[in-house]
């Protein structure tokens, strides 16, 4: 008896919970019937399959060259900001004594602070100091600041469980310094420096407030490119962008399943 | 460490030489930009709940289900924290649009005539922001219903507790610190949230993130700017911390 009163409340539990399951996936399932969908407007149902929006982008100049100056800058902002993490990270988890909470907010701080705020202090600074919105290096900057704490987070967390005797064994084995790190430690943690690594390219390709603050006149990622064109256009070329920026993402996490496993990633 | 530490003085010190309180003055007198910082936090607190109403049911059912679907229903929730906002908005354009998908529908069923305004308006924001954020309120939830030990609900409904009083009694308070995380997420993402606000909005919802970029970068009133934007940030604190006493007051009681 008790087990059919239970029956139609669970159903309407289910029913909520897949619409939710639903709203989320909803816009991205559209972006991609649009991209390949041949009419000017999405309808429904669909008008037929084309691939002339991706045709679309692939000859808009002002796209390609925002998705080169997003390629670039995400993955000059992964090599740096993987460097600085795992050095930060083994710092603070091994060196630093007393201050060593307080390091570790400082490092993740820039998640903490609306990324609207860190990208207006900077732009302020960088006036200050003179350099502006003109340099490259300037936008890097802030790309970097702002995916360091994914990259530190990621390593932080695979140094928490390390067996530190492995590396004395290597030492007291006549290993030097050097060796050592790159022969055991590394490997060892490598899972959290690769991941961090993907979250950090990622969050730069997707990167919005920083950008649109630093980027200066002459240069535009392709995130601005896309947001600048769908503000006054609608047209599905924002939808084939939108697919192969999706693409990106999808391929780098797929690199990173492969070369790590998704189980090590830590938000 | 470098890099990091500039970041508070550059944004406090004005451009110009000299320290001047008008700023601040100019801000808090206007009622116009009363009014703004009022809607924004409004508008954060109600995402924040709908957030919460829709994101916990499917934390609880994400940690406790069984299925074999389970992940591919966890890349599902994840899908939309990796592709960028603008692209989702852009999504949500493409439903919302006065000749959109939901539009066409309608109205090729009959059921309206002409177009039904969705976007440009707080709903249409109001839908976009929800959507971005869900992720934040689910995952904290899901780590830490999944910490709860099922016994512990198995022990209430078998010491004759119903299904209710079981969720009431024990797992509800004994998932509160997910709750806080994730609220204070949502919260703290809705009122910075720049890009949403803009596109399903267009210019008629007027949020503190566009008044603020509005000064810097159209009107290049720095210290202006930097003014509101320290402004939002202290309300942003002040009703963290307060939320936060709150919740130590609720959770005392319980652990």
């Amino acid at each position: 008896m008790e087990i059919r009163k239970i029956k139609p409340d669970r159903f309407i539990y289910l029913f909520f919970v897949s619409v939710v399951y639903i709203f989320l996936i909803t816009p991205l399932v559209i972006v991609l019937v649009a991209a390949f969908n041949s009419g000017k407007y999405l309808a429904f149902p669909p008008e037929g399959f084309s691939l002339r929006w991706f045709k679309h982008f692939f000859q808009s100049q002002p796209f390609m060259d925002a998705l080169k100056v997003s390629l670039k800058l995400g993955i000059l902002t992964m090599i740096c900001v993987t460097i600085l993490g795992t050095t930060a990270a083994l710092y603070v988890v091994r060196h630093a004594q007393k201050w060593k909470n307080f390091l570790r907010l400082i490092m993740i701080s820039p998640i903490l602070l609306p990324a609207i705020l860190t990208g207006i202090a900077l732009l302020l600074y960088y006036y200050i100091i003179g350099i502006g919105t003109k340099t490259f290096f300037g936008l890097l900057m802030g790309h970097i600041l702002i995916t360091l704490p994914y990259a530190f987070l990621n390593v932080y967390s695979s140094l928490y469980n390390f067996n530190r005797s492995l590396e004395e064994v290597a030492r007291s084995l006549g290993a030097s310094q050097l060796k050592t790190f790159f022969r055991i430690t590394l490997p060892l943690i490598k899972p959290g420096v690769i991941s961090g690594a993907m979250f950090a390219f990622i969050v730069s390709f997707d990167q919005f407030p920083i950008s649109l603050l630093l980027k200066g006149i002459e240069r535009t990622t392709l995130p601005i490119q896309l947001f600048d064109y769908v503000r006054w256009d609608f047209d599905p070329t924002a939808a084939a962008v939108s697919t192969v920026s999706i693409a990106i993402t999808l391929g780098v996490v797929l690199l990173t399943e492969k070369l790590v496993g998704l189980d090590s990633l830590r938000w | 460490m470098v890099v990091m530490s500039f970041r508070i003085p550059s944004t406090s010190k004005p451009f110009e030489p000299g320290f001047t309180l008008a700023n601040y003055i100019k801000a808090l007198t206007d009622p116009y930009y009363l009014n703004v910082l009022r809607n924004t936090v409004l508008f954060g607190l109600v995402t924040t709940i709908i957030c919460l109403a829709l994101g916990y049911p499917v934390a609880y059912h994400l940690a406790r289900t069984k299925s074999r679907y389970k992940g591919l229903l966890y890349a599902g929730i994840l899908s939309p924290l990796l592709v960028g906002v603008v692209i989702r908005c852009y999504g949500w354009i493409v439903i919302l649009a006065d000749n959109g998908l939901i539009n066409d529908i309608l109205k090729k069923m009959g059921i309206i005539q002409s177009h039904v305004q969705l976007m440009y308006n707080y709903f249409g924001v109001g839908v976009g922001l929800v959507h971005v954020f869900l992720p934040f309120m689910i995952l904290p939830i899901l780590g830490n219903i999944q910490g709860i030990d099922p016994a512990l609900e198995a022990a209430a409904r078998s010491l004759g507790a119903s299904k209710i009083k079981t969720f009431l009694k024990v797992i509800l308070p004994l998932s509160l610190p997910g709750i806080q995380s994730g609220t204070i997420l949502v919260f703290v993402l809705t009122i910075s949230a720049y890009v949403i606000p803009i596109l399903l909005g267009g210019f008629k919802v007027m949020i503190m993130p566009t008044l603020v970029v509005q000064q810097v970068l159209e009107s290049f009133l720095w210290p202006f700017g930097a003014a509101l934007a320290l402004i939002m940030f202290t309300a942003a604190v002040f009703i963290i911390f307060l939320y936060i006493k709150i919740m130590a007051r609720l959770m005392k009681g319980v652990v």
